[in-house]
């Protein structure tokens, strides 16, 4: 990114107020966006040719082998990346102007094992990082990382002020999200966020990406795991070599579930169990809370 | 793949075992008892915290325990210097993080370093490691660097390398946390053969899905043993399960939230058969 | 992966075949040999030298240019410094600089000097891989152990480093990203606004080393390593009769330079 984001400069007020919830969802739009990169003088394509759309307050779910490219796409998405065809519109606004360049500071994006990222001496200044980069004033800046904290688990009272390497795994985990969710995004880009986590902290994301989902943050969720593809998101992106091979909503009519299991993905679990059931795998249900509620 | 207790001695003979990381409030291991025997597969689970990887080390010859009434591994007293390198030569440990197991430029001579530094002839390091490239199917990757590897194929290598010393006992630290499913089903696999051809392996996971097969399973909490006995008890005391902050499959996880709408399933199921059957039996 | 200078070919000629010891060996004498007398006629016969053992080792020359290429600058910068500051009577003169007869012979014989040196010095490193090196370096260093350095280590440490750093480039990527994600920016700034920003760069790469560390000693006495104690070799240096040959030639090859 250029220059122009601190530029373009301090964000103005926040109308919601410091103690307001993350707020609504931006629509994600891409359009036959391609990209390469250049590993010993040779153009490897990455993308091709990706087109799909992601409503606000929508979740979606990123699925793909090792290499599929999902990784790569999220960090075009994110304007780490410009693609060589093709376009990300955020919001309906294209990718010329400086509109976009300020829309893009409402995306956030998680990289994969996040807690590689912290750096300062406290949770606190980690997190603060993002915001103070936005220009913000320094009241707005506070505000923003408590609540920030608080949604991730994390309460401002007790690890605030705590060194990020004193932290366990699982919360240095969360307050890398916290560093990201701070920046009160509104679309929220996730790679692999569940991959070495221990149990708890998976169980606590999940809680997390549930709330944030309820208070309208657009989700797009870049997993390996079908089960969670299929707790967190309405629907279902499938890349292979770099293309897209199924999207849209979940399909387990046998056209459907042909289509996953040649991407080397297997039905959610409920699905599967809804179907053994006699029920319908359409209406499965997400957790095991509500599968609970339907069997008792 | 068990063998009778009564006839051969343990690998592993610990008694009232204890470790406490140095200024830390609280014991990492407090008074633990831990008896392994030939070809036996023993699951070792615990949340973070409970002290799995401590104990992984200590069994490895690579740190000393603060105190115990006794600690043999394969006949070696780890309380004594010299009885811990003995150890590290009988013990393999394979640990959580592939990236930072290998050591070489490539495949082929990572998993000649143990053998290297056993001082082998070269002759019988070329032949052996062959052996193990074949075994784990790494024999195209010999010449490959590690970081053009994926996760599975590093932590294959990483076990071909611990392997690749002849050993009596082999523990694994978590050694699929940080791969994707591909990679996971590779070292299980890798594993499970390990173990089907008789060497005693000590399984650490916070995941109960990889307990499966085991004989017996130990549960850790907070450094002390909070069960052990075999998987089916465990399996049975859901409360315990759900106490020890471990994770479950799908099917264990409906199984708890049937529990705590007051539909009591006979025992903790870990698949979705499991879980029809259950289903199908429960009123 | 951008190639580093000089990186290794891999090819099987003969000079790949050779023991890395003898070429190391050989090398430094004929680089030592360069700077012994200055004549432009010594000059020519390593010159023939150094293009024979090129010619043998097989390395396409766009390899070989690749490596070269960045050091065309510092041959260029020597032949100007010498045209600038060399001695003799100027046959032309503009502000400060003064060419002279002396001065134009004294600069194309450094710069030429220059560059068959980082011709012999590439034929080893074109043809010899870092492991090889290492282990040659270790076993001439042998001597150094009466004095306590601990050359077996240290060759251990240099093997580790060069397999760690494609690592630690893909991780820098990746940090810079994530940082630059969240709005950092490193190309702002002047020279200290720069420096600062790396900060969130450079702690995380040094924690994740140490860390690093750690895991790895962990995992090395995991397979019996112990400092100090004798290791074999899983593809031990063996010196034949093709090495004894090499060192021979080049004690030739030097000898002629110096008589010619």
């Amino acid at each position: 990114m250029s220059g122009r984001e601190g530029v373009a400069g301090a964000a103005p007020d926040d109308p919601r107020g410091p103690g307001a919830p993350l707020s609504a969802g931006m629509s994600l739009t891409c359009g036959g966006v391609s990209f390469s990169y250049e590993e010993a003088r040779a153009a490897i394509p990455a993308l091709r040719d990706v087109s799909f759309e992601l409503r606000a307050g929508g979740s979606l779910a990123l699925m793909g082998a090792s290499g599929s490219g999902k990784s790569t796409l999220l960090q075009v998405i994110r304007g780490l990346d410009e693609p060589e065809s093709g376009a990300v519109l955020l919001d309906a606004a294209g990718p010329v102007g400086i509109g976009h360049a300020v829309l893009q500071r409402e995306v956030g994006l998680v990289f994969q094992a996040p807690e590689l990222q912290l750096f300062a001496s406290t949770a606190r200044d980690d997190v603060a990082f993002g915001p103070r980069r936005l220009g913000w004033p320094e009241a707005q800046v506070t505000a923003a990382v408590d609540t920030a904290l608080d949604v991730v688990g994390l309460p401002p009272a007790h690890f605030a002020e705590r060194h990020p390497y004193a932290l366990s795994g699982g919360e240095q985990r969360r307050l890398a999200l916290a560093g990201v969710l701070a920046m009160r995004p509104r679309l929220l880009l996730l790679d692999e966020p569940f991959v070495s986590l221990d149990p708890g902290t998976r169980r606590q994301l999940v809680g997390i990406l549930e709330r944030l989902k309820a208070a309208g943050v657009t989700l797009l969720l870049a997993t390996h795991d079908v089960d969670l593809a299929w707790a967190l998101c309405d629907e279902l992106l499938v890349l292979g070599g770099g293309r897209v091979v199924a999207a849209g909503s979940w399909d387990f009519s046998t056209a459907g579930r042909r289509l996953l299991a040649a991407n080397r993905l297997r039905e959610p679990f409920f699905v599967e169990l809804w179907r053994r059931l006699g029920r319908d795998p359409q209406r499965a249900p997400r957790t095991a809370a509500e599968a609970a509620e339907a069997l008792s | 793949m068990s063998s009778s207790p009564d006839e051969t001695a343990p690998l592993f003979d610990i008694s009232g075992l204890h470790y406490r990381y140095a200024g830390a409030q609280a014991d990492a291991l407090a008074d633990l008892d831990l008896e392994v025997y030939e070809g036996e597969f023993v699951a070792v689970v615990g949340a973070n915290g409970s002290g799995k990887s401590t104990l992984a080390r200590l069994l490895g010859g690579l740190e000393k325990p603060a105190a115990a009434r006794r600690a043999l591994a394969c006949g070696h007293d780890l309380l004594v210097e010299g009885g811990r390198t003995a150890a590290r030569r009988d013990v393999g440990v394979l640990f959580q993080n592939p990236e930072n197991q290998l050591v070489a430029q490539c495949v082929e001579d990572d998993v000649a370093f143990g053998l290297e530094n056993l001082a082998w002839p070269a002759a019988d390091i070329g032949r052996r490691v062959d052996e193990m490239l074949a075994r784990f199917g790494l024999e195209e990757l010999r010449r490959r660097e590690p970081h053009m590897l994926s996760g599975g194929q590093k932590q294959r290598t990483a076990l071909a390398g611990v392997i690749a010393v002849p050993r009596r006992v082999l523990v694994l630290d978590e050694p699929t946390a940080m791969l994707d499913p591909a990679g996971r089903d590779e070292v299980l696999t890798a594993v499970r053969e390990l173990g089907g051809e008789g060497l005693a392996i000590v399984y650490i996971t916070q995941e109960m899905d990889e307990t499966v097969g085991a004989d017996r399973v130990v549960a850790l909490e907070r450094g002390t043993e909070a069960y052990a006995g075999n998987a089916g008890g465990l399996f049975a005391d859901a409360a315990l399960v759900r106490r020890l902050g471990l994770g479950l499959p799908a099917a264990g996880e409906l199984a708890l939230a049937l529990a705590e709408r007051g539909r009591d399933l006979p025992g903790l199921p870990l698949t979705m058969d499991e879980l029809l059957d259950a289903l199908g039996g429960a009123t | 992966m951008k190639a580093t200078i000089a990186q290794y070919y891999a090819g099987d000629s003969l000079l790949h075949r050779l023991d890395p010891r003898a070429k190391i060996v050989a090398v430094s004498a004929l680089a030592v040999a360069l700077f012994v007398r200055d004549s432009f006629a010594g000059l020519a016969v390593y010159a023939a030298a150094a293009v024979l053992a090129y010619v043998l080792s097989g390395v396409p020359l766009a390899w070989f240019w690749r490596a070269f290429r960045p050091l065309l600058w510092l041959v260029a910068l020597t032949f100007l410094a010498q045209i600038v500051f060399a001695p003799g009577e100027p046959f032309f003169s503009f502000g400060f600089v003064h060419l002279s007869w002396r001065g134009l012979e004294l600069a194309t014989y450094l710069s030429l000097r220059l560059v068959v040196l980082v011709l012999v010095g590439s034929v080893l490193t074109l043809t010899t891989p870092s492991i090889a090196l290492t282990d040659g370096l270790a076993w001439l260093g042998r001597p150094l152990r009466r004095l306590r350095v601990p050359t077996d280590e240290l060759a251990l440490m240099v093997t580790i480093a060069l397999r760690f750093i494609p690592t630690l480039f893909v991780e820098l990527d990746t940090i810079m990203r994530a940082q630059r994600a969240r709005g950092a920016d490193f190309r702002r700034g002047g020279l200290r606004e720069r420096t600062r920003s790396l900060v969130p760069v450079l702690v995380p790469l040094f924690v994740l080393s140490f860390r690093r560390a750690d895991e790895l000693a962990l995992a090395m006495e995991a397979r019996c390593y112990r400092p100090g104690a004798v290791r074999t070799r899983l593809h031990p240096l063996h010196a034949g009769w093709a090495d004894a040959a090499l060192l021979v030639v080049t004690a030739a090859v030097i000898v002629a330079g110096l008589l010619v």
